[in-house]
């Protein structure tokens, strides 16, 4: 089973502080089946099978979805995560707090 | 200990094998799917890509290691909790680089529908073209047998009826 690990970078008192919110999206790819999606989704993200599929939908349709919302150490765990599954996912700034 | 035993016929599996290996081979150091986090710290990021790199090798031991003497004396694999999650990783691992690599020449939309006729191939692709849907098929047998075990649900009880 996965290895419980801290994946995050180090980050300073200040950026901390400041409490910025961050998206974590996963990028659609051609190759991935549908179901190895969701499992996925499930597996690293603790999503139910419905909104595990809604969420491959998304990235299958969209060409991406964001799979989840938080502080950057939080944020970047997840993307080490699904990239261990050799799902691409990237940060970006969560604009809207 | 639940488990899946899978016959193959060998006369088929065994020329993707070379396949296999190649991509093995070209995966010892990239990612099969490359960091796309690109504010990341150097050295943090170094850190990743190194520790995420022996994940994968490891991956893709684990999988060619299925294809051992005794694979060759009876055709079968098998799958169980201990190497499902490993086996399923080093799949998509192979099939996004065959992608890359020996595919690259085939459109995105007839690779997902499958709408490719294996004739119209090189040698090269085709033997890619098989082993891609050989992993792809691999991937949902254990998806669909192993699912319970992969999400952890293994030991749970179904609650009894009145």
């Amino acid at each position: 089973m996965t290895e419980t690990r801290t994946h995050t970078a180090p980050r300073t008192e200040t950026e901390l502080e400041i409490g910025a919110r961050w998206r974590v999206v996963v990028l659609n790819d051609p190759v991935n089946l549908m179901s190895y999606v969701v499992l996925v989704f499930r597996r690293v993200l603790g999503f139910n099978e419905a909104k595990a599929r809604q969420h491959m939908l998304e990235v299958h349709e969209r060409g991406r979805s964001v799979v989840w919302t938080g502080l950057r150490e939080g944020a970047e765990a997840y993307v080490y995560s699904l990239q261990q599954w050799h799902l691409t996912a990237v940060l970006e700034p969560d604009e809207t707090h | 200990m639940k488990r899946i035993e899978v016959k193959l016929s060998l006369p088929i599996v065994a020329p993707l094998l070379d396949v296999m290996k190649t991509a093995t081979d070209t995966l010892r150091q990239a990612l099969a799917a490359p960091l796309a986090l690109h504010d990341l710290d150097a050295e943090w990021r170094e850190t990743w890509t190194q520790e995420l790199l022996e994940a994968q090798n490891a991956e893709l031991q684990a999988f060619l290691g299925l294809f051992d003497q005794e694979f060759f004396a009876t055709g079968i694999v098998s799958f169980d909790e201990d190497n499902a999650e490993i086996i399923l990783r080093a799949c998509t691992a192979l099939r996004l680089r065959l992608r890359i690599t020996a595919l690259q020449a085939l459109p995105d939309a007839a690779l997902e529908e499958g709408n490719i006729d294996p004739e119209q191939l090189s040698a090269a692709q085709r033997n890619a073209f098989m082993c891609y849907l050989f992993l792809a098929t691999i991937q949902e047998l254990i998806i669909k047998h192993l699912d319970a075990i992969l999400l952890g649900e293994a030991d749970e009880e179904t609650p009894a009826e009145d």
